[in-house]
């Protein structure tokens, strides 16, 4: 295959955004994008709640300057001040810009983009389009695309970066229609495969393939992933699936009430309530739940979300998807009923290593969205603020790579690399004597990580967690795939994925264990305040030897000093 | 497999999927495979599904990703329609099946088979690009990100509904006319294209409207409501089929198509005499009552606009044109009222 200019991983938002900017830049490049499924699939189309942006439509006085502000201190000072300040400058701009291309969103009565307000906001600044913002955002991104002529890989599977020392040749492949595995020479690779909080597997709200397999693949290919242990629990998943009913709905004044009908809220952050930031809120309802104050099912403990106060009209109009999955997946109309809800697993902070423009340690390889950490979230992302995060990110690793490509010579990989891969995917395909089944492992992943590596941590579990990971690990070498064909193996797929997340499990469990401190989305029971002197910094985790190393990062200030987080 | 009322107490049974089954690399034709699996109430087809790839039979092929019903990737033909795999609850599907306890599960129709349950979703990506299903900004690049076009609610409740498609492509997998033309526009594009026409940002209207009434474009649907019947999102497609004819008609004029002509002479005959030339429309195949729920709403809208010439005094109605005639008005008053409601 001809070498590319730029190879960009991923169809969601950020690797959409990239790809137009891309295009935008230097419209005489060779860009493809690459997307295990259909681009208009990805996971951004879950993204109901909204996009953050300073454009005061709502408030008149909201600013960008609070904005930065409620982002860091969300963050719990671990986000690094000038990223956060790219990122909410450069809002508005983009919303707009989203806009101009054919983004239909909401309107408020003077004709202006709407928006309201949003869990840890000091204004009403989330941008929406009812409750199905990132599907229609990426909508648009793939219909601009479609426009411009980007070329795509429909139902490729990255395998591996070819690197040659410090430098990348491009991307390893596989088609997924026939099962060949294929070379992508490329002067620049971007990756934006999206989050990896699918390994808790079922007490998360993440598509079946957000597990991780661009930052597997950058730390198999040597490059740091940052604050791996940050996983965000979003509070309100519904109770048998994981699946997220969104912030919107609290936004729109839904309450939280225990078992005794009490708005508990009042008790953990009596002035915000329910739209206090998620991590505060999520520990609050798990704290609910094991002081037995939760009501119980054979599906597992749950608190209440009641919407019925708002009446069946706002619900249509405002919230129609929510009230179809809690229908669909609970048998509960919300407009009659209040919803079964606990946390789950929802966003990853952590992420593969970024500058401020996108580049990694790794010449040539950039990396945007959920699966880079920049970092703008920190220890806790802000709702709202991931979309806003992909699509500013998305572009700017978009105009980088576009500006850069040039400056690197043209790649080559040898048919012998590709042949290689073939061979490993063929033998890992057929273990002989016992074997494991995937499923289980999958499952029994996401058990110990919910388990040991979840909202409240601690030293002796985080060891379990550790130890169950490795074992895994293990157990995975005797995994089977009984599917021998070529075409559309999504046996083997999976099994591939699997090996993504256990690689990535090792990471956010090391982190967790080494960070003896209390922060933002982290809580260590053992250790339970924040412990600036010495941990105001980012956690690194590089595979040295087939093991995960942990370094650290110093976080970059500026205008805002530490200070306690209360809201 | 008999199953026993105790199973039935509890809410769990066992249900026979009977799984379409084709792999090109082996297979000549595609055949069917039995599994039968213990079913709680309250199972997603495709919960179901992932068990027996994960617990019974590892090669059963399917795409899904969000498990939500927002990503569009499972849809499939259950019990010979096609829906989301992931919203459709197997006990409901049970009350529907032919043969009782046994649920058939198929690819969707009208798009490449690849393997088991997956098509080819390259041929609508190649329509929504033929038909420019994107908006071409009417602001220049260099422009955008300063200020925002000023959008009033209501023409964001125009495409609004439009926007819920997740092109699943299950409206294209029950399209009558695509059956026989895979050429055919198909509904989602239609869909999508009505989307942009009705959007103040966008600037080629004209042109994608030139495209829409070519051959295999708007004028050969048949109306028969199928696309709109299946859709998983609820989005009245039959709106913007009709809203694109008017336009259409309106921004064209009626002579613009043999389509449009067809189209014209249909309503007016329908009017005037209560009976059609039977050979070249779905009147005689579909009854009067199918036509009139189906095919009137265009021509009331039609005859609002004053496009119909109103008929000439001295036709010889056919027998029982009055009834007709009355019931006609009825149903024009019904669509009438349908449609403003619609509008709110
Ligand atoms: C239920 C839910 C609701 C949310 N709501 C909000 C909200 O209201 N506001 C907000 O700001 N954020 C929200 N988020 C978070 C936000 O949606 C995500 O963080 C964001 O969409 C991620 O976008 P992305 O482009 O980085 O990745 P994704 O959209 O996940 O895209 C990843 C892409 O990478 C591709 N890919 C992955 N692996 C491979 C591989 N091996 N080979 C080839 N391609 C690959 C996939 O095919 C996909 O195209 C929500 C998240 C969830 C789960
Ligand atoms: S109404 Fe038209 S587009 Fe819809 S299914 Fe029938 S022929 Fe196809
Ligand atoms: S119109 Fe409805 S059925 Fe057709 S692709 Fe869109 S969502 Fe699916
Ligand atoms: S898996 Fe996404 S719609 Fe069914």
């Amino acid at each position: 295959m001809k070498p590319f200019d730029i190879v960009i991983v991923g169809g969601g938002g950020a690797g959409l955004y990239a790809a137009m900017e891309a295009m935008k830049t230097n419209p005489a490049l060779n860009i493809a994008v690459l997307s295990k499924v259909y681009p208009n699939r990805s996971h951004t189309s879950a993204a109901q709640g909204g996009a953050n942006a300073a454009l005061a439509n709502k408030a008149k006085d909201d600013t960008v300057e609070m904005h930065i502000f409620d982002t860091i201190k969300g963050s719990d000072y671990l986000a690094d001040q000038d990223a956060v300040e790219v990122l909410c400058s450069e809002a508005p701009k983009i919303i707009r810009e989203l806009e101009n291309i054919g983004t239909p969103w909401s309107r408020l009565d003077d004709n202006t983009i709407a928006q309201r307000p949003f869990g840890g906001a000091g204004r009403p600044r989330c941008c929406y389009c009812a409750d199905k913002t990132g599907h229609t955002i990426l909508q648009t991104l793939y219909e601009q695309c479609l426009k411009k002529g980007v070329i795509f890989f429909n139902e490729y599977f990255a395998l591996n970066l070819s690197v040659n020392g410090s430098r990348s040749k491009g991307l390893i492949a596989m088609n997924m229609k026939t099962g060949a595995v294929e070379a992508f020479p490329a002067r620049t690779v971007i990756f934006a495969t999206g989050g990896y909080a699918k390994m808790y597997w079922n007490r998360s709200s993440n598509a079946a393939g957000n597990t991780g397999d661009g930052q597997a693949i950058a730390y198999r290919a040597g490059i740091p992933l940052k604050d791996m242990e940050f996983v965000q629990f979003h509070p309100t998943g519904l109770r048998k699936s994981g699946l997220l009913v969104t912030e919107g709905a609290r936004g729109e004044g839904g309450y939280l009430l225990n078992k005794d009908g009490e708005r508990f809220m009042s008790r953990y952050a009596p002035e915000k309530m329910e739209l206090g930031p998620r991590d505060l809120v999520s520990r609050s309802l798990e704290t609910e739940i094991l002081q037995g104050r939760g009501f119980d099912s054979p599906a597992g403990k749950y608190i209440h979300l009641d919407l019925t106060h708002l009446g069946a009209d706002l619900i249509k109009s405002r919230l129609p998807q929510i009230r179809e999955m809690a229908m669909n997946f609970e048998g509960v109309d919300p407009i009659l009923e209040p919803i079964p809800v606990r946390p789950t697993a929802h966003y990853s902070m952590g992420g593969i290593d970024t500058d401020n423009y996108g580049r990694t340690v790794m010449e040539g390889v950039y990396a945007a969205g959920e699966s880079a950490c920049v970092s703008v979230h920190g220890a806790n992302r802000l709702g709202g603020n991931s979309l806003l995060d992909i699509l500013v990110f998305g572009r700017i690793a978009g105009h980088t790579a576009a500006l850069e490509a040039r400056k690197f010579e043209p790649a080559a990989i040898s048919e012998d690399e590709v042949k290689d891969q073939l061979a490993e995917l063929r033998s890992s395909m057929q273990p002989s004597g016992h074997y494991e089944r995937y499923g289980e492992l999958r499952e029994e992943l996401g058990q110990t990580m919910a388990a040991n590596v979840g909202i409240y941590r601690e030293s002796s579990l985080l060891k379990k967690g550790i130890a169950e990971v490795a074992e895994l690990k293990e157990r995975f070498k005797k995994v089977r795939v009984s599917d021998s064909s070529d075409v559309f193996n999504t046996n083997l797929l999976q099994v591939l994925e699997l090996k993504n997340m256990l690689d990535l499990a090792e990471t956010v469990a090391a982190g967790a264990f080494a960070r003896e401190e209390s922060r933002g989305s982290h809580t260590r029971t053992d250790f339970p305040t924040r412990d600036d002197e010495k941990w105001h910094k980012h956690t690194m985790a590089t595979l040295i030897d087939g093991h995960v190393k942990l370094g650290e990062k110093p976080v970059t200030m500026g205008r805002y000093e530490l200070q306690e987080r209360t809201y | 497999m008999t199953v026993s009322t105790d199973q039935h107490k509890e809410g769990k049974r066992d249900v026979t999927f009977r799984v379409f089954r084709f792999n090109p690399q082996v297979d000549s034709k595609s055949y069917f495979d039995d599994y039968t699996i213990p079913v709680e109430r309250g199972i997603t087809v495709l919960r179901a599904l992932n068990y027996i790839k994960e617990h019974v039979d590892a090669s059963v092929s399917f795409r899904a990703f969000c498990q939500a019903g927002i990503c569009g990737s499972c849809g499939m033909r259950v019990n010979g329609i096609s829906m989301l795999a992931c919203t459709t609850q197997v006990w409901d599907m049970l009350a529907k099946s032919k043969e009782e306890g046994v649920i058939k599960v198929e690819p969707l129709r009208n798009l490449p088979l690849i393997k088991d349950l997956i098509v080819d979703m390259d041929p609508l990506v190649d329509k929504m690009k033929h038909y420019s299903n994107w908006v071409d900004s009417t602001m220049p690049e260099s422009e955008m990100g300063k200020k925002e076009f000023l959008v009033s609610e209501e023409e964001f409740l125009k495409y609004d509904k439009a926007t819920d498609c997740i092109l699943c492509a299950s409206c294209v997998s029950e399209c009558s006319i695509l059956r026989a033309n895979k050429e055919y526009v198909s509904p989602a594009v239609l869909l999508k294209s009505y989307r942009m026409n009705v959007d103040t940002r966008d600037s080629m209207h004209d042109l994608r409207l030139a495209e829409l009434v070519k051959d295999h474009g708007v004028w050969d649907c048949t109306h028969c409501y199928r696309c709109q019947e299946s859709c998983v999102k609820s989005i009245p497609i039959m709106d913007a089929i009709h809203g694109i004819r008017e336009d259409a008609l309106e921004s064209r004029g009626m002579k613009d198509t043999s389509g449009a002509k067809h189209a014209e002479a249909f309503m007016s005959d329908i009017e005037k005499k209560g009976k059609l030339v039977e050979a070249t429309l779905p009147f005689r195949t579909n009854g009067v009552l199918w036509t009139m729920q189906n095919l009137l709403p265009m021509a009331v809208k039609m005859i609002l606009k004053r496009r119909t010439p109103p008929p000439p005094p001295m036709v010889k109605p056919s027998k029982g044109i009055k009834a007709f005639r009355s019931e006609f008005r009825e149903m024009s008053e019904h669509v009438k009222q349908d449609h403003k409601s619609h509008k709110k």
